[in-house]
């Protein structure tokens, strides 16, 4: 490590987000509600370019919080508002919240976007992007994605599909094209740029019936068009496939991540692409550790791969039961700082040596 | 109602000078008197004109509590003492009175020798006032005076903090001062048992901070004191005497121990007989571990910290120097660092806040060249850190107080009014519980609920349950009975027990009144009349008509006679007892109206 910084949230978290490079934001998921959404100035350690060691400031300082009945299993901010938008079960809709930091530092609730059909679906994945303000993107199975426009509350894109298979995840590639992911694996991308637009499925790959899948993308300001970077999708078993969305046929490169057996599911879940460093991705989920790979030594073998760096905090932490990472997120700018949250509550910020 | 008034004079919504006003039942009492460390005029003294204006101070003030010996809680007490005026006990813990006076002192001398204040406590103001101080222990309750009584909790924090409980009968008031809810190396956790006081005043100065982990912080300082050891540096830590010393102590004896380093590490020697004294005195105040090496061996007989000697410090090589005072601003730890400040290899590291005009102060603000005594310039070459350990509750710890003391409301000081919205509205949510945060030199008034005890005698209470169904335990029960009131004691007795006791009799009051009737006919014909026509219309009564021609409503008696004059008129006499006063109005104003015209 370069460096490493832990610290404790009152209650565990399972999203961190990034508002504008400057400030994070964490939500509680707890089912018997009073559940925080919280967003913090991260140190100046964190901001500055340098790593300082004994830096006065190295405290995470709360700038605002609101309160949330229910459990925020996803969580993100709308571009160019001052809005926020959240999601979580009981059912598929997703709720407005309005941060206002120089005023109060409360985060008030303002609406909520429901969803047709919304009772009994599962939790809604959501995705922005910068380039089009106040849209967002949600869904919970592939037949009810959508994109509301939050501001006016208004649907500007619905996408024509019967199929009710669950969402794993979705996100823009660009302006005008959004990938979705099923949690079957199955990958589908849809044209927004047209209020209603039928999806293009494309050919799955082999993999064992029973797996839940999870995507990830690179940040969708990178690079142009829809081949800019590939997709990484992770199997609740480990496997790690690349896919070009040009060339879907084929995926582009796979390995298999040297995992434990999963155990309570693909609840957690995740895998990112590092903004700053081309090639690197991160995966968590399985255990208290988050994993870094380099994908250019990947081939299409699907062969066993090792980590770059594990981080192996959250498991060392803590006397009782083993805790799981519940989510990660780089730095935006930073190439080697992740943030990682535990489910005991911990939130830690490390940066690591490249060996 | 009776309520519970409280003003700060200082950190109603910020940090620094400390300084509360508590009215309790008729009590007044002033919490912290704290000098506010970023100003130089009048503005770093709480604004006592609050209070003056009432009269004498001592007159009006009950007491003066302090919760510990931090100059943002006690630094205007002997200007408020021997420059305002102030004669009336003062309270604090035993660790606090020993410490208090020396940190007043050094504070005094850097600010008149040094900056050159006059307007300014001198020494025997410090002197005088401390003679005003009643020492506490902690859970030993102090009357006041008859009715106020304060009794003091562990607060962690620094040596000798504590937590007050202010308690007027069943009214009280608990006040944190500054505390930390987690244990450190050398502190315990703060501590408080379910007292349930009406109002607990919190500060709450790191609710918006998550604290980057203790062990984090260790981790980096004994790198960056490996880094600038291993490189041939000399590491230079000021130290107030006791407190966080320690705990850097322990810390380095153990690295040394693990990583088998050779560089020597060095104490001043005053440090070591003033700190070993106190240890000796305030042992109870530290945790566990401490203790233990203590007992073991003597507190300061590390295998690899030695006494430090003037001469050591021209000696080449790495070492590392605990030195007093913490702030650079005088003494041993200011001689060392001019001798080291020139060389790019040595480091100094602040374990602490500097007060303003001191050299710890100007380093960590970035100068780098510094006027010393006869114009002598230094430049400042040695790398300058910064560390705080210092421990304060954040809000996690904050929510845990509230739920170990249950109070009824919450105040909340020392943090900025933007920044405590969240904080109120999560203590209200969760506790549901009110919460303040006033600004200096507003009041806020608690309304408190005090229960009365009251006695009741065995037979009110049997004769009460006996009517009506059983009492339901979370419903009120409306009773009658007769409250005696003697001494102290309150009793509810049954009016009859009441009279027999006082030795009164029972006087009986009744009323009787006339209404006339137009009614030709005989007496017992229009008692008759009067009999059916209230009998018709009184139907959940019980009328009776007695042989005697008189007729009874419940108790009430009814006669009728013949007007004297007026052989046409009758006149009906209804008589009833004080008890039954609305039922003979209704009776009386319903005959008014007459007889319906019906044949009898």
């Amino acid at each position: 490590y370069r460096d490493l910084h832990t610290f404790e949230l009152q209650a565990p978290t399972r999203v961190i987000e990034w508002a504008g490079g400057s400030r994070v934001c964490v939500a509680g998921y707890g089912q018997a509600g009073g559940n925080e959404i919280l967003q913090l100035i991260p140190p100046p350690a964190l901001q500055a370019k340098e790593t300082q060691g004994l830096c006065p400031e190295r405290d995470f300082k709360v700038e605002c919080g609101g309160f949330s009945k229910r459990p925020v299993y996803s969580l993100k901010y709308v571009p160019d508002t001052s809005l926020l938008v959240t999601s979580g079960p009981p059912d598929s809709s997703l709720q407005v919240w309005q941060v206002s930091a120089e005023d109060s530092d409360v985060i008030k609730s303002v609406s909520t976007i429901a969803t047709e059909n919304a009772m009994g679906q599962p939790w809604a994945k959501i995705a922005t992007i910068s380039a089009r303000a106040s849209w967002v993107l949600h869904g919970s199975t592939l037949d009810s994605i959508q994109i509301t426009e939050v501001e006016l509350r208004k649907n500007v894109y619905t996408a024509g599909s019967l199929d009710g298979e669950e969402l794993a995840g979705l996100a823009f590639l660009d302006s005008s094209t959004a990938v979705l992911c099923c949690a079957r694996g199955r990958l589908c991308v849809a044209d927004v740029r047209q209020p209603r637009g039928a999806l293009q499925a494309l050919p799955a790959p082999a993999a064992p019936c029973g797996d839940r899948w999870c995507l990830g993308t690179a940040c969708a300001t990178q690079g142009s068009g829809p081949g800019a970077r590939p997709v990484a999708r992770l199997s609740s078993r480990g496997l790690l496939t690349l896919t070009d969305l040009r060339k879907a046929s084929e995926p582009l490169a796979s390995a298999t991540a040297r995992v434990p057996s999963p155990s309570s599911g693909a609840e957690f879940l995740c895998v990112s692409w590092a903004p700053a460093l081309p090639g690197c991705l991160a995966i968590s989920g399985f255990d208290g550790t988050v994993h870094v790979y380099d994908t250019q030594s990947w081939d299409s073998c699907g062969r066993e791969a090792e980590p770059i760096f594990v981080h192996k905090g959250h498991a060392l932490d803590g006397s009782g039961d083993p805790a799981l990472v519940t989510v990660h997120m780089w730095h935006p700018q930073k190439p080697r700082t992740v943030l990682s949250a535990a489910s005991d509550g911990s939130l830690h910020v490390w940066d690591w040596v490249q060996p | 109602m009776p309520e519970i008034k409280v003003t700060p004079l200082g950190a109603g919504q910020d940090v620094g000078r400390s300084c509360i006003l508590v009215s309790i039942a008729g009590k007044n009492v002033m919490l912290d008197c704290g000098m506010h460390m970023g100003y130089n005029d009048d503005r770093r003294f709480p604004d006592f004109s609050y209070i003056t204006q009432n009269g004498r101070l001592t007159d009006f003030l009950d007491c003066v509590i302090i919760s510990h010996f931090h100059l943002d809680h006690c630094g205007a007490l002997p200007y408020f003492s021997e420059m305002v005026g102030y004669d009336g006990p003062i309270y604090m813990t035993h660790p606090t009175k020993a410490i208090c006076p020396i940190l007043l002192e050094d504070y005094r001398k850097i600010t008149v020798d040094k900056k050159g204040e006059t307007n300014f406590f001198t020494s025997q103001m410090i002197k005088d006032c401390m003679k005003k101080v009643v020492a506490v222990h902690l859970h030993q309750t102090v009357q006041v005076d008859e009715e106020l009584e304060i009794k003091a909790y562990y607060a962690g924090h620094v040596l000798g903090a504590a937590m007050f409980q202010i308690k007027v009968g069943c009214e009280s008031v608990v006040y944190t001062g500054d505390y930390n809810m987690t244990p450190d190396r050398h502190l315990g956790a703060a501590w408080i048992d379910k007292c349930r006081p009406d109002l607990l005043i919190s500060e709450s100065t790191y609710a918006t901070t998550i604290r980057d982990s203790k062990r984090c912080r260790e981790r980096d300082f004994l790198k960056k004191v490996h880094e600038t050891v291993e490189r041939g540096g000399k590491v230079l830590i000021p130290v107030f005497a006791l407190g966080r010393a320690q705990e850097l102590c322990i810390l380095l004896e153990t690295f040394w121990e693990r990583m088998n380093l050779k560089a020597p590490i060095y104490f001043s020697t005053g440090l070591t007989e003033k700190a070993n004294h106190y240890y000796k005195l305030f042992i109870t105040w530290t945790n566990q571990k401490i203790r233990k090496t203590f007992v073991q061996r003597n507190m300061f007989e590390f295998k690899h910290i030695k006494a430090f000697d003037r001469a050591f410090a021209d000696n080449p090589g790495p070492m590392v120097v605990f030195a007093t005072p913490g702030m650079l601003h005088a003494g041993q730890s200011l001689q060392i660092f001019r001798k080291w400040a020139g060389n790019e290899k040595n480091m100094v590291i602040m374990p602490g806040y500097c007060v303003q005009g001191t050299v710890g102060h100007k380093i960590l603000s970035g100068q780098r060249k510094l006027e010393m005594e006869g114009r002598q310039i230094l430049e400042v070459k040695m790398q300058v850190e910064y560390m705080s350990f210092s421990a304060h509750a954040d809000a996690k710890g904050i929510m845990q107080l509230i739920r170990q003391a249950e109070p009824r409301n919450v105040l909340l000081v020392h943090g900025e009014a933007k920044k405590m919205e969240f904080l109120k509205q999560k203590i209200e949510q969760e506790f549901h519980v009110s919460c303040y945060m006033p600004a200096n030199g507003e009041t806020t008034t608690i309304f408190t609920n005090p229960s009365i005890p009251v006695d009741i005698s065995l037979g009110l209470l049997k004769r009460e349950a006996a009517i009506g169904p059983v009492p339901d335990a979370k419903k009120p029960k409306l009773m009658h009975g007769t409250l005696l009131m003697k001494d102290n004691s309150f009793r509810l007795v049954s009016p009859e027990q009441a009279l027999k006791e006082l030795g009164l009799a029972e006087h009986q009051l009744r009323f009787t009144c006339r209404v006339h009737i137009q009614d030709p006919r005989k007496e017992h014909e229009t008692v008759l009349r009067v009999y059916n026509h209230l009998k018709g219309v009184l139907k959940d009564y019980s009328v009776q008509h007695l042989p005697d021609g008189s007729i009874t409503v419940e108790s009430i008696l009814i006669q009728a006679t013949a007007h004297s004059e007026d052989q046409g008129t009758k006149v009906l006499l209804v008589s009833w007892t004080y008890q039954d006063e609305e039922l003979g109005s209704y009776l009386t104003s319903l005959l008014k109206k007459g007889l319906p015209q019906s044949t009898s």
